[in-house]
C-alpha cells in the first residue's frame, strides 16, 4: 500500500516534468510546473519532512509560479519555432 | 545533429548515474552510513542543547548558524541584484501588468481575498513564532505571507498592495533578517561565548533555556519579517511597468 | 535489485535527466529556467531520501516520539536553505529574462546569439509579429 502510494506520486512527478518540458505553450508549462512543486510538497511531506512540505508548497508551488507567470506575460506566450 | 549528441551524452549519464544507485545502501536502511554515524548525536542532544524540540530549527539556527547566516545574505544579495536590474517602483503613480488586465476580477474574487488574506497571515505569524516546536520557521512563514501579498497583488492591482505595505516601511525591513542574525551572534561574544552561541556562559544556570528560546524567536521573527518583505520587494520590482514598455508589452 | 528498492533514487536520476535536458537542448530560456528548477528538485529529493527511515518519524520532540525512530534532520535543515537559495536564483534569472527582452524582443537563445548589436525598437516589434 505504501509503495503502490509512493510509486503513484513518482510517476505523477515524472509525468508532470516530462509535459512541463514538452509543453509549447510557456504559460501551460509554467502551470504545470507549479502542479510538480505541489506533488514534491506532497512527497516531502510522505518522507517526513513537514517543514520542506510547507516551504515547498508556498515556495515551489506559490512565488517561483507567479514570477514565471509575470515573465511570460511580460515577454511573449509562444515559444518560438525552428 | 546537436540534439542527438546531447540526447545520446544525458542517456550515458543516466545510465552512469542508474549504476552508482543501484550500488548504493538500501534506502530506508537504520544501518545505513548516513543514520548511525552524527545523526544519533544530533537527535538526542539536540533539545538539551538548543532548546528546541524541533530539531531542524535546532540545526538551522544553532548549529548550523553560520550557514543560515551566508544564506540569509544571499537573499538579500538576490533582492540588490534584482533592484539593480529592473528598478524598484516609483512612489507616486506605479502600475503593474495586472492593472490592465482586459478582464476585471469579479466580486467573488475580490470578497474572498480580501475575507482570506488577514487569515493567512495569521496563519503565517504562528508559523513563525511556533518554528522550534512544531513544523515552521522564519523562511516558511516568510514565504507563506510573500504568498498572501501575491494573492492580493494579481487581484487589486499593484498601486492598492503598494499602499498596504508602502516602501518606506519595506525598504528597512529587507535588511532585517541579515541584521537580527548578526546582532544576535554579535551578542554571543557579549556574553562571553562564541560568535552565534546562544547559550552565554556568564549568565545564570538557570537563566541559560529561557534567553537560548528567546534569541531563537528573535532570529526567527528577522528571518521571517525580511524574507517576506524581499518577496514582496522582488514581485513589485517584476510586475511594475514603464511608461515605454507599456506599448510593445 | 538494489535498484528496484531505490526507486526513489532512480526517480530522483531521472527527474535530473529531464531536467539536464531541457537545460541543454529546448532554446526558450524560460524553457531552460524551468528546467533548472527541476534540476534543483530532484537534488533536493534525492538528499531527502538519503535521510529517510523506514517507519521514522518527522525529527520533533514532541509528545513522546522515540529518537531513534526519527529520520535524519540534517538533509531537511541544508534543503531547507537550498530551496530559498533556488528561489532567489530563479527571481535574478527571471528578472534578467525580462530585461534581455527587453532589449532584443526575442526569448530564443539562438537567435539572441546570432543578434549582434542590440536594436531595442526594431527587434521588438519583429518579433511580435513573428509571434
Amino acid at each position: 500500500m505504501e509503495t503502490a502510494l509512493n510509486l503513484t506520486f513518482i510517476v505523477l512527478l515524472v509525468a508532470t516534468a516530462l509535459m512541463a518540458v514538452w509543453a509549447r505553450d510557456l504559460l501551460a508549462a509554467v502551470i504545470i510546473f507549479s502542479v510538480y512543486s505541489l506533488i514534491m510538497a506532497l512527497m516531502w511531506q510522505r518522507l517526513q519532512a513537514p517543514d520542506l512540505a510547507l516551504t515547498e508548497a508556498a515556495v515551489g508551488a506559490g512565488v517561483t509560479t507567479v514570477l514565471f507567470v509575470v515573465t511570460v506575460f511580460k515577454t511573449r506566450r509562444r515559444e518560438e519555432e525552428e | 545533429m546537436k540534439r542527438v549528441l546531447s540526447l545520446f551524452f544525458i542517456a550515458a549519464l543516466g545510465v552512469l548515474l542508474l549504476y552508482v544507485v543501484a550500488s548504493m545502501p538500501p534506502m530506508g536502511d537504520p544501518q545505513t552510513p548516513t543514520a548511525t554515524h552524527v545523526i544519533p548525536r544530533y537527535l538526542e542532544r539536540a533539545e538539551e542543547e538548543t532548546h528546541t524540540e524541533n530539531v531542524i530549527t535546532g540545526v538551522i539556527l544553532n548549529y548550523r548558524g553560520y550557514d543560515t547566516m551566508g544564506e540569509v545574505t544571499v537573499i538579500f544579495c538576490a533582492l540588490a541584484a534584482v533592484l539593480a536590474v529592473l528598478g524598484r517602483e516609483r512612489r507616486g503613480r506605479i502600475r503593474g501588468f495586472v492593472d490592465r488586465s482586459p478582464v476585471p476580477s469579479s466580486t467573488i474574487v475580490r470578497t474572498m481575498v480580501r475575507f482570506m488574506v488577514p487569515f493567512i497571515i495569521l496563519f503565517s505569524v504562528y508559523t513563525i513564532l511556533h518554528g522550534e516546536i512544531s513544523p515552521g520557521g522564519g523562511f516558511q512563514g516568510g514565504a507563506i505571507i510573500g504568498g498572501s501579498m501575491i494573492i492580493f497583488t494579481t487581484v487589486f492591482g499593484l498601486y492598492e498592495s503598494s499602499r498596504r505595505i508602502p516602501q518606506k516601511v519595506r525598504a528597512p525591513l529587507e535588511g532585517s533578517a541579515v541584521i537580527v542574525f548578526f546582532l544576535v551572534g554579535a551578542l554571543g561574544l557579549v556574553g562571553g561565548g562564541n560568535f552565534l552561541t546562544y547559550a552565554w556562559p556568564h549568565a545564570a544556570r538557570g537563566l541559560q533555556p529561557a534567553l537560548v528560546t528567546w534569541l531563537t524567536v528573535l532570529v526567527e521573527v528577522g528571518i521571517g519579517l525580511g524574507g517576506a518583505m524581499v518577496l514582496i520587494s522582488i514581485l513589485f520590482a517584476m510586475i511594475r511597468e514603464e511608461e515605454e514598455i507599456a506599448l510593445t508589452a | 535489485m538494489r535498484l528496484l528498492h531505490n526507486y526513489h533514487y532512480a526517480a530522483a536520476m531521472a527527474l535530473f535527466c529531464i531536467g539536464l535536458y531541457t537545460v541543454i537542448v529546448r532554446r526558450n530560456i524560460i524553457k531552460k529556467l524551468i528546467g533548472l528548477n527541476i534540476m534543483e528538485t530532484s537534488v533536493f529529493f534525492f538528499y531527502i531520501s538519503l535521510g529517510y527511515l523506514d517507519g521514522g518519524v518527522a525529527p520533533i520532540h514532541a509528545g513522546s516520539a522515540d529518537p531513534a525512530r526519527m529520520v535524519n534532520p540534517i538533509p531537511q535543515a541544508l534543503i531547507l536553505t537550498g530551496i530559498v537559495v533556488a528561489l532567489s536564483v530563479t527571481a535574478l534569472a527571471l528578472s534578467m529574462v525580462i530585461l534581455l527582452y527587453r532589449q532584443y524582443g526575442t526569448l530564443d537563445v539562438d537567435r539572441l546569439m546570432r543578434e549582434e548589436e542590440p536594436a531595442a525598437e526594431g527587434a521588438a516589434g519583429e518579433g511580435e509579429g513573428g509571434a
